[in-house]
């Protein structure tokens, strides 16, 4: 598919077909969680959508308002018994707005974003500024004065930026420890090589130590996840490219650590011709460590564990992650209720929708609250450092961890 | 005193639809079939559905109250009437008119007796497990028109559970018919439940069908002897809360574990258990065992128990009242209830413990007393949302207290509202039920 | 109809912010419920979170003489949660709190909007469940269980809605509030919960609900058949019932959903065969084992290709998901289907399978079945392709006809999804005038203003209509002076 999909096409009308209505799917929606109403479920969303496609409702700006509240977090498809993929549809169906010439209401904010998260370069060169922004006071003086308040966004991204580490560079090739399973390449991502540099670390480290040779792509730039979320699909093609280009073809397997990386690298089949051999060979960092041998010290912890939306929903990884952690000797997995609920990051969903975020942050506190864990397990950036926000603002003493993390520990890795 | 002319002209009349046969008006027969004394002017015995339905036409437009029997067991439950002008003897529709075995459903007419019904039933193992107290001679649809029930309401319902379709007469003598004949239906609104219970005042149940049941390969009965009525509450409690499932459980109180045969003592819990044997002994020794860390002796009894009970239950003699209170209340209750009726009156308690659902047979006494007793054991209950019904009493007692006890004022003015819009001209068994309907 | 500015204002004013959708894209949205056959745009749709606000809004649209449509969760399946003459819809799922759970009285009170399956969840662990279990329960409302009295695969041993209901508080047609029954039983009085139950939303709209709740069992066990047709299956059906056992449940699925429900869920139903029989036993251990072993026993002597016992809860779990997500998972087999509902007395379940089979012949169509055999309750989907108008001639007349051929055997139109638009027009089939005018006057009783959901649960008939009066007995004639 070359051309930018339109919800006229054949195939995106038989989806909107095969959903029978059900709604099945209505009380795994965040939104319809929150709302309750059916125009922010993934049945009113598909119902609008085939309107529109059948020339039944004009792309309204309310009718973009109902797909601009979605988070896009697919827990719809995990319940669907239909099979319909409501991940595509919303793509296709932002894209079409898109096409139609009637963009969302892009703030300012959000083109910003578009035009700084996925670009690495660019990207850095802002941490550096946010860095200095936090170390010089400015930040302390900013929130201070309320300044923020009339510009949610704005308030929003300032709220999530708590730590901004130094910068620091990863090798490009690490050997395996002992006889080699195979070799993999290593997604580095956007936000998660400049905030999480370190869970980019342990995980080289770590499926080093799991027997692989890993390789980190230089020159690898964004997946294009948040363009193709945001129905941007032109530029998500280009970067989806770029990537491919820029990764090796000899390798058994993609790795990703960053839950919403993986998911739209698996997608890259339905989007881009000629790239469904990259999409099959990816997997999450979770599932190449879950059976490998691993020299595993006892932590005596108990935590919980948060299933980020791109992984449950959008690759079909819980077992891994829960499994992996059960093998860490003394350490006490306690079952997260609606762990696969969304907890509001969701991309940048938690900056251009914040007050539908923090709603469904509040949610999951209370869940994690309930289970007495004092540390949270995610895979995936946007889920830690939205979880961390939320703890930061309740005044809860939680640790929120991503289980390379955790495993990193147990093996000892010890900082450089 | 001589019948008017117009009383002869209605005789002929009613005779005319059931043949002179069904016509009794002679003092003897009228007088036998007096309700709190009032005799009333004709007995009429249909022979058949479409004679009913003339018969309330008739009655209808002659504005003449009409009173429908069956066994006759529960004339007197309500308020004594003002007006009775005709018995409508539905003894006489005594058939049995469909038995589906393979489907486990039944049809029959209303004065099929449920005696008669489980005769027929048994050859096929199927039962119908409607249970109060003197059963056998009592008729399907009286015990449908009071919603009348038993120990084994516990594990199948009432007729309210059971009922599946039902063919009436309405007041203005329309033969209609609510309900289904197959064991699960939502066609239109669920008109049974509408009558169960309706005591004759909206209409006349011809003909029932109703769901059947597989009679139990094995039965046990036990006995738990207990030492308060506290602890009967907290043995049943533990039986309501565990994966038992048994088909009766009654408390007796020490009155009637004497009037019941069982061995003397404060009072006991009887259970049964109806399964395939294997799981009929082992929810034996589970009850056994539950018994025991109450402190009571799980005994077993005989199969003839509970045909005893019924009787005794039958025969009790003097005011008998049915309190419901929450099942967390029960001991409580019962208590209560001794302290404010007894007076020193013989008094005899039963339960079907796990629905707080309580018969208190109340011997002679004051009926001043007594009904002050009630009044005050209504108030208490009321915040539990409890209620005391006197099903059976003297009429000084029914006009001196309502027998039924209050409705909240928004569901009675639903109520009148159902009585005004089915018998506006006030024809069928007025003035017995609830808020005067 | 629309409304007028005063009341919108007004409902405004009742509701709060976000509380009243008036957009087109939202009522849009609430045209139509799980059955899109039927549709019916509401001219706003009303999101209570109190009784108060119920009552206020059932006052305000008296006056203005505006209908009422109540919704739950919208997963009805006979164009009940639509709203054909406009009016304000009135979605309670915004009020679902578990109001009280009360396990020494064993009965719970909640509000309308509460997700059936939620109630379960939340007394499991102490070993209590809500036993009617429609396959929508991890979507439907009690609500709107208690709208449509809806039954369910385990109704087989414990009963439909309303024998799980104990009392309701209403707010009737008249914006009168009223609690009718309670916990207590043999209340004095008519049994108004008991009519209220199947009512769907056309007496008033419920606003709190206590229910029975029920232990779990010792033991359960999940039986898997497979038969070469289903005719062999139904035999088996109707040998199982005959021989007075009473199951937890007994379900049949076709070749046609089995495939359907192994894409989508991974269940494991067995492939290859033309019929399976999900026959699930419960209670004491000891009864649960005689019990299966005597229906596996009848299922070989009707010639089973196979019988299987689920190994643990987790391979019984994923059989149920299977067979509760069939209505869904159909989306795979076809974009649209003619659902029934009909109940045939079990001993007529193989003829009527027969003559299902002779009418899909005959009118060149795939009917799919999933359903509960136990009960007689048939669920065929009468598949058709919806861009094709001579499909659906064809499919209306299928159904038409396969509801015939189910009253004729003695059954009903409807077991258990309700009247609502879809079978409210069948009724004539199995009553009579006298029969409709008496249920037409028991509405008016509770709703003499016709504002509750009208056309629905009866049929434009003149025997539901103003004036109509059945035949009298004709009496004998000039025999008093």
């Amino acid at each position: 598919m070359a051309t930018t999909p339109a919800l006229t096409d054949a195939d995106t009308l038989t989806m909107l077909r095969t959903c029978v209505h059900c709604g099945i799917c209505l009380p795994q929606c965040p939104t319809y969680r929150v709302l309750g109403e059916e125009m922010d479920s993934p049945r009113g969303r598909i119902y609008l959508m085939r309107a529109v496609a059948e020339g039944r409702l004009e792309p309204t700006p309310t009718y973009q308002r109902h797909l601009d509240l979605c988070l896009g977090c697919r827990a719809c498809e995990t319940a669907c018994p239909a099979g319909v993929k409501f991940g595509t549809l919303l793509e296709t169906a932002r894209a079409d707005v898109a096409r139609r010439g009637r963009p969302s209401a892009q703030s300012r904010v959000t083109s910003l974003l578009f035009r700084l998260l996925p670009n690495p370069d660019r990207l850095g060169a802002a941490f550096g500024l946010a860095r200095r922004y936090r170390r010089s006071g400015l930040q302390r003086l900013v929130r201070g004065s309320r300044l923020l308040g009339a510009f949610p966004r704005l308030a929003a991204m300032d709220a999530l930026l708590e730590q901004v580490p130094d910068e620091a560079a990863l090798p490009e090739y690490v050997p395996a420890r002992g006889k080699a399973r195979g070799r993999v390449a290593m997604l580095a991502g956007c936000v998660q090589r400049y905030l999480f540099h370190d869970v980019n670390r342990d995980t080289v480290r770590l499926l080093s130590l799991a027997g692989w040779d890993v390789l980190v792509p230089r020159g690898q730039a964004c997946c294009g996840a948040l363009d193709l979320h945001a129905g941007h699909v032109d530029a998500f093609r280009e970067r989806a490219r770029a990537l491919t280009a820029a990764f090796p073809e000899d390798v058994d397997y993609v790795v990703t650590n960053a839950a919403g990386c993986g998911s739209a690298l698996r997608d890259y089949g339905h989007w881009l011709p000629g790239s469904a051999r990259l999409a099959g060979k990816v997997r999450d960092v979770t599932e190449l460590l879950v059976d490998a041998e691993l020299p595993l010290t006892s932590l005596p912890i108990t935590v919980t564990y948060h299933d980020a939306c791109h992984l449950a929903h959008g690759q079909g990884v819980r077992a891994a992650p829960r499994a992996l952690l059960a093998r860490i000797p003394g350490l006490h997995l306690v079952e997260l209720r609606e762990s696969d609920l969304c907890c509001g990051s969701a991309g940048v969903y938690n900056i251009l929708e914040p007050e539908m975020a923090d709603r469904l942050l509040d949610l999951k506190l209370a869940r994690i609250a309930e289970t007495g864990a004092r540390i949270v397990v995610a895979g995936n950036p946007g889920c830690l450092l939205q979880l961390a926000k939320g703890a930061r603002a309740a005044g809860l003493d939680l640790e929120i961890v991503h289980p390379v993390t955790l495993l990193a520990r147990a093996a000892r890795l010890e900082m450089p | 005193m001589g019948v008017s002319v117009t009383a002869r002209g209605l005789g002929g009349a009613l005779a005319a639809i059931v043949g002179p046969a069904g016509v009794h008006d002679a003092p003897a027969a009228r007088a036998a079939a007096a309700i709190d004394g009032r005799e009333p002017q004709w007995v009429v015995r249909p022979r058949s559905l479409d004679e009913t339905a003339a018969v309330v036409a008739l009655a209808h437009d002659e504005r003449l109250a009409v009173v429908p029997r069956g066994s006759g067991a529960a004339l007197t439950l309500g308020v004594p009437p003002e007006r009775v002008d005709v018995v409508l003897d539905l003894a006489g529709l005594d058939a049995i008119l469909e038995h589906n075995p393979e489907d486990m459903t039944v049809t029959v007419q209303a004065g099929v007796t449920a005696g008669a019904l489980a005769a027929r039933l048994a050859a096929d193992r199927q039962t119908l497990p409607i249970d109060p107290a003197g059963w056998h001679a009592r008729t399907l649809g009286g015990i449908a028109a009071t919603a009348a029930s038993g120990p084994l309401r516990l594990r199948y319902g009432t007729l309210r559970d059971l009922l599946l379709g039902v063919r009436f007469v309405q007041a203005d003598g329309v033969v209609t018919w609510g309900g289904a004949r197959v064991v699960k239906s939502v066609s239109g609104y669920d008109v049974p439940k509408l009558l169960v219970g309706s005591l004759g005042t909206l209409a006349v149940i011809g003909e029932l069908t109703l769901r059947l049941h597989p009679l139990p390969e094995a039965e046990v009965t036990c006995f738990l002897p207990v030492a308060s009525v506290e602890v009967a509450q907290e043995l049943t409690a533990a039986i309501v809360d565990s994966t038992l499932q048994p088909r009766r459980v009654e408390l007796l109180d020490g009155a009637a574990l004497v009037a019941s045969g069982l061995p003397v003592g404060p009072g006991g819990l009887v259970v049964s258990f109806g399964s395939v044997p294997a799981a009929v002994r082992a929810q034996q020794a589970i009850v056994t065992g539950l018994a025991a860390r109450a402190g009571a002796r799980a005994e077993t009894l005989g199969p003839g128990f509970w045909a005893t009970y019924d009787r005794m239950l039958a025969r009790m003699g003097g005011t008998i009242l049915r309190i419901s209170t929450p099942a967390s209340r029960l001991a409580m209750t019962l208590r209560e209830a001794r302290s404010v009726l007894a007076g020193g009156r013989d008094l005899v308690a039963t339960a079907c413990a796990p629905l707080g659902l309580i018969r208190v047979a109340i011997g002679q006494g004051d009926p001043a007393a007594l009904a002050t007793g009630i009044e005050r054991l209504r108030a208490s209950l009321a915040a539990a949302d409890g209620s005391v019904v006197v099903e059976r009493g003297a009429v000084g007692l029914r006009t001196s207290v309502d027998p039924w006890g209050p409705v909240p004022a928004p569901a009675l003015a639903l109520m009148r509202g159902l009585k005004q819009e089915f018998d506006p001209a006030g024809t069928l068994n007025p003035g017995r039920f609830v808020g005067g309907i | 109809m629309a409304l007028t500015p005063e009341c919108v204002a007004e409902l405004e004013r009742i509701l709060g912010p976000g509380a009243l959708v008036l957009t087109v894209e939202g009522r849009m949205v609430y045209e139509c419920d799980m059955h899109t056959f039927y549709k019916g745009a509401p001219d706003a749709v009303a999101l209570p979170v109190r009784t108060e606000q119920v009552q206020a809004i059932v006052k305000v649209c008296r006056e203005a003489r505006v209908p009422i449509v109540p919704r739950g969760s919208g997963t009805g399946l006979i164009g009940g949660a639509m709203a054909p003459q406009g009016g304000v819809m009135v979605s309670m799922n915004r009020m679902g709190a578990i109001l009280e759970v009360d396990l020494p009285n064993r009965c719970a009170t909640v509000q309308p909007g509460l997700i059936n399956l939620w109630l379960s969840n939340a007394v499991r662990e102490r070993g209590w469940f809500f036993a009617p279990d429609p396959s929508s329960q991890m979507v439907s409302s009690i609500g709107g269980n208690v709208s449509t009295n809806a039954g369910g695969p385990h109704c087989l041993k414990y009963g439909i809605t309303t024998n799980h209901v104990l009392g309701l508080e209403i707010v009737t047609g008249t914006g009168d509030l009223v609690q009718i029954g309670g916990k207590t039983v043999d209340r004095p009085g008519y049994d108004l919960t008991g009519v209220a139950v199947g009512s769907e939303g056309t007496f008033g709209l419920v606003t709190a609900i206590t229910v029975r709740l029920t232990h779990l069992p010792e033991a359960v066990k999940t039986v898997l058949a497979a038969f070469r047709t289903v005719v062999a299956a139904s035999e088996t059906v109707s040998a199982i019932i005959a021989s007075g056992m009473v199951p937890a449940a007994l379900e049949m699925l076709d070749e046609a959903i089995i495939a359907a429900i192994n894409a989508g869920t991974g269940a494991g139903y067995p492939e290859g065969a033309g019929a399976v029989l999900l026959i699930e036993l419960d209670g004491p251990r000891a009864e649960v084992e005689a019990q299966a072993d005597r229906a596996a026993v009848m299922c070989r002597e009707r010639g089973a290709l196979s019988v299987s016992v689920a190994r643990d809860e987790a391979e019984r779990a994923l059989l149920w998901k299977g067979r509760k997500e069939a209505a869904g998972a159909v989306g795979r087999l076809t974009a649209a289907y003619l659902l029934q509902d009909a109940v045939v007395p079990r001993s007529k379940l193989p003829q009527i399978m027969r003559e299902m089979v002779a009418i899909g012949e005959r009118y060149g169509l795939r009917i799919a079945n999933v359903f509960h055999a136990g009960d007689g309750n048939l669920h065929p989907m009468i598949c058709y392709d919806d861009r094709n108008p001579d499909e659906l001639q064809r499919a209306t007349e299928a159904n038409e006809a396969l509801l015939r051929a189910c009253i004729t055997l003695g059954g009903t139109v409807t077991g258990e999804h309700g009247n609502g638009l879809d079978k409210c027009k069948n009724l004539p089939l199995q009553y009579g005038e006298a029969d409709l005018n008496f249920m037409y006057r028991l509405r008016r009783v509770f709703d003499p203003d016709h504002l509750m959901n009208p056309g629905k649960l009866l049929p434009s008939h003149p025997a539901c209509g103003e004036g109509f009066r059945p035949r009298r007995p004709v009496l004998p004639a000039g025999t008093w002076v």
